[in-house]
């Protein structure tokens, strides 16, 4: 996407977000009802400790996600899924016998199990094949790639595709800090040509992150049920990947064929502008190939009351810290 | 392989044509688009682009005239309803001017495009970011005729995804304008240079940790730090080596010249030279490097002469020695060897002799 000129005009200063930011704005309570919490983990653990008490559970969530206020508003809610996989990267997808382990586990605990996949290159979706396979019947893929949805309708269809958020594009720049962006920051879901391409491929539910400046609108319109990613937003993923450029010297060091040790699972990096006058909307990090940014608590409390009415039917929040 | 060059003004078509470019493509805003929307939102190029509907017919005209094919871009990752009803008028305008194809990213507007413009050839954009059959599949049975792979394909998969839908023609990356994130994965803007730039080039500094909180070590760090630095090299050379060219006006930068035979191999049907905005001597010399290397590859040079051909057009050994100017860094180790074995190898015709 390229700039309008307008933005030639430096907007004001936005207000401090973040984690850090004080005082957050208050959120609104979940509902015990009409609103679900899916985990999301490349490599799942400690999911005692998500189905434990809520003191447990909120002890859990500020250690992963460094926000004491957002811990304390998910913890009374017992999450009731667990997604495991990736969406960004072709290398995290677990391995059969992985799976297997998980899908075992995730039932002793009572999480639905939901397969989280990339963009796809052919050699993906070979491998999704004996992952499809272990999926019992009525179980969620959430599906980043046209490919894979077709697949499963073709191939699968006892399966249950679900458009990931990297199907949903929309604006999602860090650096922005004026709201004269958000008319083209909205979802498109409500277009009815998009409606005819899910219907098409079989896709029943849809996820979205949160838009820049979200409003009482922004989760407006959406025709299936809708699941939110928080508190991250992905802003731009590559096939490249500049951690993995530690596994391997040479040509091919940040080529797209993928090769690494997974470094990115152990590693992450906080990104600042080193530029005088900036002053950025939203807090970055980066993680193996993807940049991400946290939400404002302003946008958690619009989250928390498109919840509170109805508009979002299932919260989707990382397991593993960031 | 035809040869596919950009266009942003009318005078670029005929001197691109005659230079061996075989299709052109451009995009346009017109005033009602830009007043209503906003000049960003028509393609992602505000600053290459046709001003009108009336240069579009002109470049129609022209284009045919001198026997290339022009295409019509509207390849910006999400349209409203009103921007795809808007883009409708254009494309059924752009029909009737006898215009050749539509490259889109939107599913939903390539869903609009093949049921309201039906004789309407539809290219998918590399901005939908497909990179398998099944994918490219999709976009058939939706209208597409041809599906420009993203930049981050290996040839391998290139060459599968072709096998796989014959009937689906495919373009690839040859030449100029890399990006770091994936086009159709990017959510942000090309900002203004003096409030950043392209994300991908701004300047974040990286404060790297454990995702666990514990300490670097010593080691790690330092590993971090020459990682860091190597990709602050790779990223020099992703945009096109600083926008440097040789003295005869060859870019440098992303550059697939020397996997010209493997592309021809792999069952492509088009090679694209990116770069509407770049200025006219830029995409001249791009579509004559592309056309010499693939007059070599057609007229049944050995791959290792097409490989060692396109390494000596610059020439820029030391820059394709890194791999990091590569769209196809897989085979710069054959041609490598070609270009060696070439050097240490007798002429296999004797040098001409003077009386």
């Amino acid at each position: 996407m390229s700039a309008p000129l307008t933005f030639l005009r430096r907007p004001p200063a936005p207000p401090p977000t973040g984690a850090s930011a004080a005082p957050p704005t208050a959120l609104a309570a979940l509902p015990a009802s009409g609103v679900a919490i899916a985990v999301s983990m490349v490599r799942p653990r400690t999911l005692e400790r998500l189905c434990a008490d809520t003191p447990a559970r909120a002890a859990f969530w500020s250690t992963t996600l460094h926000d004491a206020a957002l811990a304390d508003w998910l913890a009374p809610l017992r999450p009731t899924r667990l997604h495991v996989g990736s969406e960004f990267c072709e290398r995290l997808l677990p391995e059969p016998e992985q799976l297997a382990r998980t899908l075992a586990e995730a039932s002793a605990a009572g999480l639905e199990v939901g397969l989280l996949t990339p963009v796809a290159s052919p050699e993906v979706l070979r491998a999704l094949e004996p992952l499809f396979a272990l999926l019992p019947a009525g179980a969620e893929v959430v599906v980043n790639d046209w490919g894979v949805a077709l697949r499963l309708r073709e191939f699968h269809p006892l399966l249950q595709p679900v458009a990931g958020r990297i199907l949903c594009r929309m604006l999602k720049d860090p650096r922005l800090g004026n709201p004269q962006y958000a008319p083209p920051a909205a979802h498109g879901f409500a277009s009815p040509w998009q409606q005819r391409l899910f219907a098409r491929v079989g896709i029943t539910r849809v996820e979205m992150d949160m838009p820049l400046f979200a409003g009482a609108d922004s989760f407006a319109g959406v025709p299936l049920p809708l699941g939110v990613h928080l508190p991250f937003a992905f802003v731009a993923k590559g096939r490249m990947c500049r951690t993995a450029g530690l596994a391997r010297p040479g040509p091919e060091r940040f080529a797209p064929r993928p090769f690494c040790h997974h470094e990115c699972l152990g590693l992450a990096a906080r990104t600042e502008r080193a530029r005088d006058g900036t002053h950025d909307a939203w807090e970055t990090l980066h993680v193996g190939n993807t940049m991400f940014c946290r939400h404002s608590a302003a946008s958690l409390a619009v989250l928390a009351a498109a919840v509170a009415a109805g508009r979002v039917a299932r919260l989707i929040v990382p397991g593993e810290a960031l | 392989m035809k040869i596919v060059a950009p266009i942003r003004q009318l005078d670029e078509i005929a001197a691109l044509a005659r230079a061996g470019a075989d299709e052109l493509y451009c995009g346009v805003t017109p005033r009602e688009w830009a007043e209503r929307f906003g000049g960003a939102s028509a393609n992602r190029r505000p600053g290459g682009n046709l001003p009108s509907l009336a240069a579009l017919a002109e470049a129609v005209e022209l284009a045919h005239h001198n026997g290339v094919q022009l295409s019509l871009v509207l390849n910006a990752q999400q349209y409203s309803v009103e921007q795809i009803e808007f883009a409708l008028e254009i494309a059924r305008g752009y029909t009737d001017m006898g215009g050749d194809a539509v490259i889109a990213s939107d599913p939903g507007l390539i869903l609009a495009l093949a049921e309201a413009v039906p004789g309407l050839r539809i290219h998918v954009s590399s901005v939908a970011t497909c990179r398998n059959a099944d994918g490219a599949r999709l976009y058939q049975e939706l209208g597409a005729r041809r599906l420009i792979l993203p930049r981050d394909i290996t040839l391998d998969e290139a060459a599968e995804i072709a096998a796989a839908v014959p009937d689906l023609e495919i373009e690839a990356f040859i030449l100029n304008d890399g990006c770091v994130y994936e086009e159709g994965s990017c959510n942000t803007l090309h900002l203004p240079g003096a409030l950043g730039g392209p994300i991908c080039l701004d300047r974040y500094a990286y404060v790297h940790r454990h995702r666990d909180g514990r300490p670097l070590s010593p080691a790690l760090a330092a590993r971090l730090q020459e990682n860091d630095a190597a990709y602050r090299r790779w990223l020099w050379y992703r945009f096109s080596c600083g926008f440097t060219t040789t003295a005869e006006g060859m870019p440098f930068g992303p550059c697939g010249l020397c996997a010209i035979p493997a592309l021809g191999r792999g069952g492509i049907h088009a090679l694209k030279i990116a770069g509407r905005e770049g200025p006219p001597e830029r995409k001249l010399a791009s579509v004559r490097m592309v056309r010499q290397i693939l007059d070599a590859h057609e007229r049944g040079e050995s791959p290792a002469a097409v490989m060692t051909r396109a390494r000596d057009l610059r020439p820029s050994h030391e820059h394709c020695a890194t791999g990091f100017m590569c769209y196809y860094p897989e085979v710069v180790g054959e041609a490598e060897r070609a270009r060696e074995t070439a050097r240490h190898s007798p002429p296999t015709s004797p040098a001409p002799t003077s009386d």
